[in-house]
């Protein structure tokens, strides 16, 4: 009998501790291995490392690329919450809406959803293509419609690069948040939307006083999810602009990469690393603390 | 019972796990034995597409058909993924025995670093030496020590539209003026100019860095490029502004194509090949690409000219041989070393030319039966050159061409000036010769 109930205790442990080997191995380790490294002045190709104390943060403080890189980032973050966290949730109100529901419902959803299937090299290359100053479908659109003068090199203008990118973006992920508000609000009850009828609330009112409060959890979690996807964004910079033009489309994400494999700065991308681990720390645990996620109330 | 079962599966599955974390990757040589031993040669070069793997391949299986012992295990990423690639496996320590690189900086760099394999004694005592272009092999050695072998020579040209040029009655441009007055006559009738693809700016170092070659004196070119000279004076030359200037011009006074920084060096040759430009600048291994489907007929090519009031050499070309390395550290330099050998041979060389098109910089390697009149022209050209102008990009320290290379799509965009882009290039070419010393 006593040896039944210490194998009860015991198990749970042992079921976990894989778990915990491969976090511990994958990213506890390496978060402070990557903090000790930022300490040295080191490169990939002469690995001796040469210690350096706080250098590589000072020189963060310094570098004129981290005030561009953290705007982009921050407009990231901010056009992606207005898109795939708001717009995204009025598509899947109106798709979930009883006159789209029942004929057209799944139609929409399939055709919404179907660019988050696509990988992000290849959207990122056929956007390079619609985005292509002389050939591409915009401006030839432009120039077809007389708006000629709005024609841009979109990807290659300072001023434009990166809104060109965060479009891309959106385009590929609205469809994705809004199938998980979908998941949702299917999740309601229907009798809180009958009762409402009855009582003679209008899809507006039903809205905001029913299917919101109802999907709070879901909304606080894309919310965060979003944020810090725009701090950590990489893949889709990379493929379309590499960050260019003269770094007006970097992010934190595209530089310390840069830094690290193209400049040959390991101890300074290691820095860089740790700002943003700190700032995507920072932010969950903001977002967290505000949502109280996790608590059922 | 239940329990007990638990138990054992997450033991096992705990202890695959730790091991196969622990396990270090395993370095792709196995240890060197007796000669009978298989030994396996990793060979790393940045032409992933399927004619040069198919040229590789070939190479590869005549190395293996006559050295049962050896097997060579081929990998390759494509030119701007290689220079990141490269680095990772350089900081991973699982580096391949034998792998690309452009000459000059780039080369350098690993060599100091001791990831590089001193071929001095195995080139020049044997008749390796009488096999390959020496000349090509200048720009691999530093401080007299060869560390590289050229497989391939390659030099930058401006091709044009004859058909274009005949409309207008223009003839090749033999100064920088006539070049501008060409330049003029096309736009004036609705001609683009020149075809530019500047979404990866090393596009805008070859003219940039064939512009200063020809206006900087080469002697304070080569203490700016390589940190010697004195910190005060770093990329100060006047040369420089008037390079990224002319640059500028270039851009300002419409004979690129719209919004260069946004398409890509392909794209910009595919425009030119379609005919929608009249002049493109391109590298001689593009030659056999602008060839492909209508014969070498249709496009000339001649130098960017010089210009008056520089103080560089005008008779310089810009261009590289680039090549391979033998790892510092490797298991089988002697294998590895014969493998070189062979792919750089004449007889190899030969098939290099005939299947790509590219000259080769084994001796011989380019004869009147295997290449295009064109590509034999050109080399000819580099032949009568008085030297070569590196790329620039792969000629200076990283961290210059990181700020260098930017300030050149600010150029043409218009968010900065040559003055100020030259006063960046300046500042970190300061920081970065005090850290090196």
């Amino acid at each position: 009998m006593k040896t039944y109930r210490w194998k009860r205790w015991i198990t749970p442990y042992l079921l976990i501790i894989p778990a915990v080997v491969i976090m511990l191995v994958f990213v506890y380790i390496p978060v402070v291995e990557n903090i000790y490294y930022s300490l040295f002045c080191w490169s990939s190709i002469d690995p001796t490392l040469k210690y350096i104390g706080l250098d590589n943060y000072a020189r963060i403080l310094n570098d004129k690329i981290i005030p561009i890189a953290l705007r982009n980032n921050v407009l990231y973050a901010l056009i992606s919450v207005a898109f795939q966290v708001f717009f995204a949730l009025i598509l899947a109100a109106i798709l979930e809406s009883r006159v789209i529901r029942p004929r057209w419902g799944s139609i929409f959803r399939s055709a919404f959803f179907l660019p988050s299937v696509l990988a992000v090299t290849v959207v990122g290359i056929t956007w390079q293509l619609i985005y292509s100053p002389n050939s591409g479908l915009i401006n030839q659109f432009l120039r077809a419609i007389g708006l000629g003068n709005l024609a841009h090199a979109w990807l290659g203008e300072e001023s434009t690069a990166i809104f060109a990118v965060i479009g891309v973006s959106q385009w590929q992920w609205v469809g994705y948040c809004m199938i998980l508000f979908i998941v949702a609000i299917q999740a309601i009850p229907e009798e809180l939307y009958e009762a409402a009828r009855i009582d003679g609330a209008s899809a507006m009112q039903q809205f905001f006083n029913i299917t919101i409060p109802m999907i709070r959890e879901t909304i606080l979690v894309l919310t965060t999810i979003t944020v810090i996807g725009g701090f950590k964004v990489f893949d889709i910079v990379w493929v379309m602009t590499a960050g260019g033009p003269n770094n007006a489309s970097n992010t934190l994400g595209g530089y310390l990469y840069r830094v690290g494999f193209r400049n040959d700065e390991m101890g300074y991308a290691s820095a860089l690393a740790t700002l943003l681990f700190v700032i995507t720390f920072a932010l969950t645990f903001i977002q967290l603390r505000i949502g109280r996620t996790g608590k059922e109330s | 019972m239940k329990s007990k079962l638990l138990v054992l599966v997450s033991l096992v599955l705990l202890a695959s796990l730790v091991l196969t974390a622990c396990g270090a990757p395993a370095a792709g040589t196995e240890s060197g034995g007796s000669k009978d031993e298989k030994v396996t040669i990793r060979f790393f070069h940045k032409w992933p597409e399927p004619e040069q793997l198919d040229y590789y391949n070939y190479v590869i299986a005549e190395y293996e058909k006559a050295h049962p012992n050896v097997k060579i295990e081929m990998e390759a990423a494509s030119d701007e993924a290689y220079k990141d690639k490269i680095r990772v496996l350089m900081a991973s320590g699982d580096v391949p025995d034998i792998y690309f690189s452009w000459a000059g900086e780039f080369s350098w760099k690993f060599a100091r670093a001791g990831q590089a394999l001193d071929l001095t004694d195995a080139m020049m005592n044997s008749d390796w030496k009488d096999k390959i272009v020496m000349a090509a092999v200048e720009p691999f050695k530093l401080n007299g020590k060869i560390y590289g072998v050229p497989m391939r020579i390659n030099a930058k040209f401006m091709a044009y539209n004859k058909e274009i040029f005949a409309k207008y009655n223009l003839s090749v441009p033999t100064t920088w003026d006539e070049f501008l007055a060409v330049c003029e006559t096309l736009k004036a009738n609705g001609e683009v100019p020149i075809a530019f693809g500047n979404e990866f700016p090393w596009a805008s170092a070859h003219y940039v860095g064939d512009f200063n070659a020809k206006l900087v004196d080469p002697e304070t070119l080569k203490g700016d490029y390589l940190l010697t000279a004195d910190a005060n004076t770093l990329f100060t030359d006047p040369g420089y502004v008037e390079a990224l200037r002319r640059f500028k011009m270039l851009g300002d006074l419409g004979y690129f194509n719209s919004g260069a920084n946004g398409i890509s060096h392909s794209n910009a040759r595919s425009s030119f090949i379609a005919g929608k430009a009249a002049m493109f600048y391109l590298e001689l291994e593009e030659f056999a690409t602008l060839a492909q489907d209508r014969g070498d007929d249709w496009f000339g090519y001649f130098q960017l000219p010089g210009g008056t009031g520089g103080k560089g050499d005008p008779k310089l070309i810009t261009g590289a041989p680039d090549g391979f390395m033998v790892y510092g550290k490797t298991k089988h330099p002697a294998e590895a070393i014969d493998f070189l050998k062979f792919v750089t041979s004449p007889e190899m060389g030969y098939e290099y030319v005939k299947r790509l098109g590219i000259p080769s910089a084994a001796v011989g390697a380019v004869t009147e039966d295997n290449s295009l009149p064109s590509v034999r022209g050109g080399l000819a050209q580099i032949n009568a050159a008085s030297g070569m102008a590196l790329w620039m990009d792969t000629d200076m320290n990283i961290k210059i061409v990181e700020v260098y290379l930017p300030g050149m799509q600010a150029l043409l965009t218009g968010s900065k000036t040559p003055e100020e882009v030259m006063k960046e290039v300046h500042d970190i070419a300061v920081t970065v010769q005090s850290e090196l010393k």
